[in-house]
């Protein structure tokens, strides 16, 4: 993996000089933070004269996957990597589930990643030399990228991301990773992706390859630069174990169906009138609107949005432009996408009202106009992303409380804390804690891999709906729907469950159980309460073991990463002392 | 696949030679004039007659920030003004404020058929001593002279105010055309003799032409270096 240091900075040189080749490509040229006209001008003929400097050459690339199952290589791999008559000059080699085992899952470490290389190393076609330039893995996913020898000096920029997609989203026993490089001019992106199982389960398919393109970002050499997502290269080589199976057509009509595809073609809006609302946003709703900007002037125009004075980014934190610059040749075009997505880090804010969906982005055309661009919508207010003492304050589901009321609370609490608010006796726990847990309680405790399996995101958000807008007998969606739901209310509390001035003393004294009883007696009431409930709730669930298929270790792991939070970064020791800490309350009730 | 392979050495000297040909500046001196004023009073019809001869008659609101450039000859000195088109509504206000402190020159307009725009002229000035740099040269218009039946704001009312700034004071219709070059070469001269001693000293030295708002690009980028948070141009 050493093969590419030494000549990247050439060839980077010459790119400063070259200009693109597709539109979408266009918008990203600009690797320079401030252009002059005259930069411009100078890429603008480039673009005109492409042709007199650029040739295509064909090259060939091998491609294979393979779900390995967690063996181990039995026998050589060179009848499917050495089936060519000549040499590839690239081969891009991946595999899923390449390690089954928990340590895999949880450490992502395991001696199965060597035993794989090797065996690819020793099969490829003996015709030529190949260098390993990258690998990357994420858990049981993997991907291997060799070049032929004579080519290795013109890949460039190799860089790799992974994207877990398993339960909350993050965990890597689903999901992608990619190696995106340059060679010559062309940037390329090879992903391999292991997708959700099981023939219906379609719907969560297709989720995770929205998520895997849209969470899956190369940050760029330059900070100033946005990170680049699978899409934005001139080519993506998409490889692995998708699951998908089409059982009513053979394989050439489907091929044939492929040919015929149009792709829709976006809908273009005059940029004078542009304004934005988006309507009935909800937490982690991801929603979506395009515009295209036209250059129809006679030079080539760099766009981009400019941070307004006082504020860090250019736009609010829940929402995104993409791109959020770029460079436009005359007569061509860029689709900008604007996107708003509430996640835990902004949602406190705009449940509490103290914030609105309300931002006006600044379009700025490199020596031209100014455009302003509001954007607007109505937030609608979750238990997701409210605080504990909160919603143990609310009697009725958050949508039904007008939002000043909330607004109150929010604020009364930060002044005076956990004594303030209402004379009337809260609730010992939130009630839509109690609902999930209970239903959990009700419905899963058998449940085979609960809390280990994904839901679904469209569940989600039935349940959000339903938590946030009436107190139901039962929610809607699977058992591991809600499973994840009632992680994902723990994941977004803006103050986690064992409060962040409690988190030092629970390292401190991780090792000893009855100091850490003492702590968690120590934490605000209704604090207490949701520990004491939940960890109540999970030894129920270890009872159980021998169906559900829990043990105390994949328990400690997933929760205490959600009640023990840290402001920083966790390391590796950090994380294991808070499951430590955790797991005393697993194995024995309180005393 | 296809991979694209290029050699781009040859090309760069024959652009760079035509770049620099655009380039060549054909004006001694170059003024940035902002226009202000409530939403709908016609600062961006004022711009189109001025600097195109053009009127539209129907209201499309300025979201953002425009501009256009005229050269006028004053005492013999070609000066360039490019002239800035602001977004009136309220709601881009904090925005557009950021826009003052790079002008040398201002039009605060109201529209004579609008009381309320008449009044607004004292938050406007107010915001302009506020946001543009000391020196900024300030001119009163009142636009719309053409439409005399719905008057709401008498010529002497403009006098007054204008007169108590310190400003002068014209009523245009860039419907009519009245009064238009009149009052940005007005401004214009202004902007002239405020710099005029920093101007001669500088021909003095350089005697080429020169460009104000060059130099003040450098302040400007000064100013972008001590503030680590501002990002991009506010130009």
């Amino acid at each position: 993996s050493s093969s590419n240091s030494s000549f990247s900075r050439e060839l980077r040189d010459d790119l400063v000089h070259s200009s693109s080749h597709t539109a979408s490509n266009k918008a990203q040229i600009l690797t320079m933070p401030q252009f002059n006209l005259r930069d411009n001008l100078i890429k603008c003929e480039l673009l005109k004269n492409e042709d007199q400097y650029t040739y295509l050459e064909d090259f060939s690339i091998f491609l294979g996957t393979y779900n390995v199952n967690g063996q181990a290589p039995k026998e050589s791999l060179s009848p499917w990597l050495n089936s060519t008559v000549l040499p590839p000059d690239m081969y891009c080699i991946g595999f899923q589930e390449l390690d089954l085992s928990k340590e895999a899952f949880f450490f992502n470490d395991t001696p199965k990643e060597m035993e794989w290389t090797n065996a690819v190393g020793r099969a490829l076609h003996p015709d030529a030399k190949y260098a390993l330039v990258k690998l990357v893995r994420l858990v049981g996913i993997m991907l291997i990228f060799y070049v032929k020898k004579e080519h290795a000096e013109f890949i460039s920029v190799v860089e790799a991301e992974t994207v877990g997609t398993g339960i909350m989203g993050r965990m890597g026993n689903k999901g992608a990773v990619a190696i995106r490089f340059l060679f010559h001019n062309s940037s390329i992106c090879v992903v391999n992706s292991h997708l959700a199982a099981h023939i219906e389960e379609y719907e969560r398919r297709n989720q995770d390859y929205k998520d895997i393109c849209s969470r899956l970002q190369f940050r760029q050499l330059d900070p100033t630069q946005p990170p680049v997502t699978i899409m934005k290269h001139d080519a993506v080589l998409w490889i692995g174990d998708l699951n998908y199976r089409i059982t009513d057509l053979d394989v050439s009509s489907v091929k044939e169906l492929i040919d015929k595809k149009d792709f829709e073609t976006l809908h273009r809006i005059p940029l004078l009138f542009l304004q934005f609302h988006f309507k009935d946003v909800k937490f982690m709703q991801h929603q979506a609107e395009a515009f295209t900007i036209t250059n129809d002037g006679q030079v080539p125009c760099q766009f981009e949005f400019i941070t307004k004075p006082n504020e860090p980014t250019y736009c609010k934190p829940w929402l995104t432009a993409n791109p959020p610059k770029g460079f436009i040749a005359q007569g061509a075009s860029v689709d900008v996408e604007l996107e708003v997505f509430v996640n835990r880090s902004t949602a406190p804010k705009l449940n509490s009202g103290a914030e609105e969906i309300e931002d006006i982005l600044v379009l700025h055309l490199e020596r031209g106009k100014d455009y302003f661009i509001p954007v607007t919508g109505n937030y609608l207010s979750s238990c997701y992303g409210t605080s504990i003492l909160s919603l143990c304050n609310l009697k009725e589901p958050v949508q039904e409380m007008p939002q000043e009321t909330l607004r109150k609370l929010v604020s009364a609490e930060m002044s005076l804390g956990e004594n303030a608010v209402s004379t009337e006796k809260p609730l010992d726990i939130p009630k839509e804690l109690w609902m999930m847990v209970d239903h959990l309680f009700r419905n899963a405790i058998k449940q085979e891999d609960i809390f280990q399996q994904p839901g679904l995101r469209s569940e989600f958000a039935e349940i959000r709906d339903c938590l946030d807008t009436g107190i139901p007998d039962s929610l809607p969606g699977s058992n591991h729907s809600v499973a994840e739901a009632l992680l994902l209310f723990l994941d977004a509390l803006p103050e986690p469950v064992v409060p962040y001035s409690f988190y030092p003393q629970c390292l401190e004294n991780c090792s000893s159980a009855s100091q850490c009883e003492k702590i968690i007696s120590m934490l605000p009431r209704c604090h207490e309460n949701v520990f004491n409930y939940l960890a109540a709730f999970l030894r129920e669930l270890l009872k159980n073991s021998a169906s559900n298929r829990l043990d105390s270790k994949i328990l400690a792991t997933i929760f205490a990463s959600l009640l023990l939070k840290s402001q920083k970064k966790q390391d590796l020791g950090e994380k294991r002392k808070t499951q430590e800490f955790f797991h005393h309350f697993l194995v024995q009730g309180p005393s | 696949m296809e991979a694209i392979v290029r050699d781009v050495t040859e090309k760069n000297g024959n652009t760079a030679a035509l770049a620099s040909n655009v380039m060549a500046k054909q004006y001694d001196v170059l003024f940035r004039l902002l226009l202000l004023g409530d939403s709908g009073v016609g600062k961006t019809c004022l711009l189109c007659r001025f600097t195109d001869n053009e009127f539209h008659p129907s209201h499309i609101s300025t979201i953002g920030v425009d501009f256009k450039m005229k050269t006028l000859v004053i005492d013999g000195i070609k000066v360039r003004t490019q002239i800035w088109d602001t977004a009136g509504q309220e709601r881009y206000q904090t925005i557009t404020k950021q826009y003052y402190r790079r002008a040398q020159g201002i039009f605060l307009v109201y529209d004579i058929t609008s009381e309320r725009s008449f009044q607004h002229i004292m938050k406007w000035a107010s915001d302009v001593d506020e946001y543009a740099p000391e020196k900024v040269q300030k001119i009163l218009v009142g636009n719309k002279s053409d439409e005399v039946d719905k008057r709401q704001v008498a010529t002497e009312q403009g006098v007054k105010l204008a007169k108590a700034y310190g400003m002068d004071f014209f009523e245009t219709s860039a419907f009519t055309n009245h009064n238009i070059t009149e009052s940005f070469t007005r401004l214009a001269e202004q902007v002239l003799a405020a710099n005029r001693k920093d101007l001669d000293l500088l021909r003095m030295s350089v005697n080429d032409e020169l460009d104000l708002s060059a130099l003040e690009e450098e302040e400007g980028l000064c100013d972008r270096m001590r503030d680590d948070q501002q990002k991009g141009c506010w130009c």
